[in-house]
C-alpha cells in the first residue's frame, strides 16, 4: 500500500517537474529564435528554426503555468509549504489545535466540492473559444476551455485531500498530509515555504 | 461597504487566524461574497484563471525559483562566498562584512531572500559560529538581515508582483532596487563594524594575496551573473521575463558544465522542488487576483483615496503613515500576502497625492523585506531557525540593531525619493 502511495506520488511530481522543464525549455527556445530569426540564411538552412513556426511559445508557457499551480496544488504542494498564519494555531492545546484542524479542513473541502458545478457552468461558454496560437501546436480542437480544465482537477483533488485530512486528523494528531508521511515531515525543512 | 464583504472580511480573517492556508482562506470569503451577493460562485474561479492566464510578466516568478534553486545547489553560492571572505574577510567584523557583501552579490543573481538565507546563509552561518569569534545568535541575526536585500537589487520576485498588481515597468522598478539595496548593506555593514569594535570581534586569518587570482578565477563565472542579467534585461536583449529563464540556463550551464556540481537527479529534484513552491506561490497570487476584484468592485481604494484627499494629507505624510502600518502589518502578515493584497489597497491614494508608483513601489517592496525579520511572523528567521536549528529567541536578540539601521534606512528612501528614481532617471524614466 505505501509502495503504491510512493509510486502515485512520484508519478504526480514527474508530471510537474516535466511542466517545469517545457516552461523553461520554451523561454530559452523563445529567445533563441528571437535572435536566429535576424539572419535570413539560418532560416535557409535550417528551415525548422523559421521564426513563423514558434509564434506559440508565449501562450505555451501561460498553459504550463496554469497547469503547474493547479496540478501542483492539487497533487503535490503539502500542507507545510502553504503560506499560513499560524500563531494562534500553534500556540493553543493539541486538543483545540486537532479541532481547528478539522474545521479548516472541511471547510476548504466542501467549498472546493461546491465551486465544481458553478465554475463549470461558467466555462461552458468558452468551449468556443479559441487560444491565440496553440492550436499550432496541438491543432485545431482545443480552446480555451480546455486549458482551464485543470481546474476541476485540482478541486477534485483537494477536495479529497482535505476529507481525508479531516478523518484521519479526527482519528489521530493535526500533524498530517495524505501525501507525505509524518517521517518526511522531520526529515524536511522549511526552506520551501516562502519564495520571497 | 457592502454586507457582503463584511462577510468575506470575517471568514477570511477567522479562517487565517485557525490555520487555514491563506489562498484557500481567500479563496472561501470570495467565494461567500459571490454567492451572499448573487453573482454566482463560478466567477472566482474564472477571474482567477483568467489573471493568471493573462499576466505574461508572472512566468517570471517560477523562473526566478529555478535558478535560485540551481544556484544553490550547484555550488555557485560557495564560490561566491569564498571570493567574499577573500576579499572583505581581512576586516574587523570580517565574516560579518563578508555575509552582508556575499547577500549584495547574491542579491544581483536571485530574487528571493529565502533562497539567500537558505542557501548562502546557512553557509556563512556555520563559517562564522566555527570561527569562534561571533556568537550563533549574532551570526543568524546578521545573516537574516543581510537576505532581506535579495529582492530589492533586481532580479526580485516580489517587484514582479508589484508590477502585477500597480501596472508599472518592472524594467524601471528594478533599477529604482540598486541604490537602495547597496544602501541597505552599507547600514548593515556599519551596524556591524560598530558591534565588531564594542564586542572586540577579531577579524579572520586574511587569505595570502597570491590566492587571490585562483579565488577570483573560480568565483568569476558566477561574478557574471549579474552583469549577464542586467544586460539582457537593459540592453534589450530580453524581457525581464526572459531574462529570468536566461538567469536560470546560465546557472543551470555553470553548475552542470563548469563546475560540474549538478547531477541529473539533483536537477530533477530542483524541478520539482521549484514547481512546488511556484505553485504555492501562484495560488496565493490566485487568491489575491479574486480579492483585489472583490475590493475594486467594492470600490474600497477610491475611497481610502478619497479620505486621504479630504483630510488634505501631503504626500510624505502619506507615505510616512502607510509605511508604519505596512511595517507593523509587517510582524504578523507574509510579504506575499502584503504585496498583493495590502499594498493595492493605496494606489489610487498615491495617484491622486501625485506619488511616484516606482518610488512607492521600491519603498514598500523594502518595508516588506524588513517584514521578514520582524518578529514574531517573520518568514526569514523562522527559516534560519530551521536550517541552522539556532532558537529563535538568540536570533531575535539580536536582529534588533540590524532591524534599527534598516528602518533608518527604509525612512531615507522615503524622505528622499531621488534615491530610488535617480537611476531609473537616467535610464529615460519620466516620473
Amino acid at each position: 500500500m505505501e509502495n503504491i502511495k510512493s509510486r502515485i506520488i512520484h508519478a504526480f511530481e514527474i508530471v510537474a517537474a516535466l511542466m517545469m522543464a517545457a516552461m523553461f525549455a520554451t523561454f530559452i527556445l523563445q529567445v533563441t529564435i528571437r535572435y536566429t530569426a535576424r539572419a535570413e540564411w539560418i532560416k535557409e538552412i535550417f528551415p525548422f528554426l523559421d521564426p513563423t513556426l514558434y509564434g506559440w511559445t508565449l501562450d505555451f508557457c501561460l498553459l504550463m503555468w496554469i497547469w503547474m499551480v493547479f496540478w501542483g496544488n492539487g497533487l503535490i504542494v503539502r500542507q507545510r509549504d502553504h503560506v499560513i498564519f499560524d500563531m494562534l494555531y500553534t500556540s493553543v492545546s493539541p486538543k483545540i489545535r486537532k479541532w481547528l484542524a478539522i474545521i479548516s479542513a472541511l471547510i476548504i473541502a466542501i467549498t472546493l466540492l461546491i465551486v465544481i458545478e458553478p465554475t463549470w457552468s461558467k466555462f461552458y461558454i468558452l468551449r468556443l473559444k479559441k487560444t491565440a496560437t496553440l492550436s499550432n501546436v496541438f491543432g485545431d480542437w482545443i480552446r480555451v476551455r480546455d486549458i482551464y480544465m485543470v481546474f476541476f482537477i485540482f478541486c477534485i483533488a483537494v477536495s479529497i485531500r482535505y476529507f481525508y485530512r479531516a478523518y484521519y486528523v479526527y482519528k489521530n494528531s493535526a500533524e498530517f498530509d495524505l501525501l507525505y508521511s509524518d517521517a518526511d515531515e522531520i526529515n524536511s525543512s522549511s526552506e520551501n515555504k516562502n519564495v520571497l | 461597504m457592502s454586507y457582503e464583504f463584511i462577510i468575506c472580511l470575517i471568514l477570511l480573517f477567522s479562517l487565517s487566524a485557525i490555520g487555514t492556508p491563506i489562498a484557500y482562506a481567500i479563496f472561501v470569503g470570495s467565494c461567500a461574497y459571490l454567492w451572499v451577493g448573487g453573482q454566482g460562485i463560478g466567477l472566482a474561479g474564472k477571474v482567477i484563471l483568467d489573471g493568471l492566464y493573462s499576466s505574461f510578466i508572472l512566468l517570471a516568478v517560477p523562473l526566478f525559483i529555478v535558478a535560485a534553486n540551481i544556484m544553490n545547489a550547484g555550488t555557485i553560492s560557495d564560490r561566491l562566498l569564498s571570493f567574499c571572505v577573500a576579499v572583505v574577510g581581512r576586516f574587523k567584523g570580517g565574516l560579518g562584512h563578508v555575509n552582508v557583501v556575499a547577500s549584495i552579490i547574491f542579491s544581483g543573481m536571485s530574487g528571493s531572500a529565502v533562497a539567500d538565507a537558505a542557501g548562502i546563509g546557512k553557509i556563512i552561518i556555520n563559517m562564522m559560529v566555527k570561527s569562534g569569534h561571533y556568537t550563533r545568535g549574532y551570526a543568524a541575526a546578521i545573516t537574516a538581515a543581510s537576505a532581506t536585500i535579495g529582492p530589492i537589487i533586481p532580479p526580485s520576485i516580489p517587484m514582479v508582483l508589484y508590477a502585477l498588481v500597480s501596472n508599472s515597468s518592472i524594467g524601471y522598478l528594478f533599477l529604482g532596487g540598486i541604490i537602495p539595496g547597496i544602501l541597505m548593506g552599507a547600514v548593515l555593514m556599519a551596524m556591524n563594524s560598530l558591534i565588531a569594535i564594542k564586542r572586540g570581534y577579531e577579524p579572520e586569518e586574511s587569505v595570502p594575496l597570491q590566492e587571490l587570482p585562483k579565488i577570483t578565477f573560480n568565483a568569476f563565472p558566477a561574478l557574471l551573473m549579474p552583469i549577464i542579467l542586467l544586460y539582457c534585461i537593459y540592453g534589450g536583449v530580453t524581457t525581464p521575463t526572459e531574462a529570468a529563464a536566461v538567469a536560470a540556463f546560465y546557472a543551470l550551464i555553470l553548475a552542470s558544465i563548469f563546475y560540474r556540481a549538478l547531477s541529473f537527479s539533483n536537477f530533477y529534484r530542483i524541478l520539482v522542488e521549484s514547481a512546488r513552491s511556484s505553485a504555492a506561490v501562484g495560488l496565493v497570487i490566485g487568491g489575491a487576483l479574486i480579492l483585489n476584484y472583490i475590493v475594486a468592485s467594492e470600490n474600497i481604494p477610491d475611497i481610502i483615496a478619497g479620505y486621504l484627499v479630504g483630510l488634505d494629507v501631503s504626500p510624505l505624510l502619506f507615505l510616512i503613515g502607510v509605511n508604519i502600518l505596512i511595517l507593523l502589518l509587517g510582524c504578523i502578515l507574509d510579504a506575499t500576502t502584503l504585496i498583493l493584497v495590502i499594498i493595492p489597497l493605496f494606489l489610487p491614494s498615491c495617484r491622486e497625492l501625485g506619488i511616484d508608483f516606482v518610488h512607492f513601489g521600491v519603498v514598500a517592496v523594502v518595508n516588506c523585506m524588513i517584514g521578514l525579520i520582524t518578529p514574531p511572523y517573520g518568514v526569514l528567521l523562522f527559516v534560519i531557525n530551521a536550517v541552522s536549528r539556532i532558537p529563535l529567541g538568540e536570533i531575535i536578540k539580536e536582529v534588533i540593531p540590524f532591524l534599527f539601521v534598516l528602518i533608518i534606512a527604509l525612512f531615507m528612501m522615503v524622505s528622499i525619493p531621488d534615491l530610488v528614481l535617480w537611476l531609473p532617471r537616467q535610464f529615460g524614466y519620466e516620473g
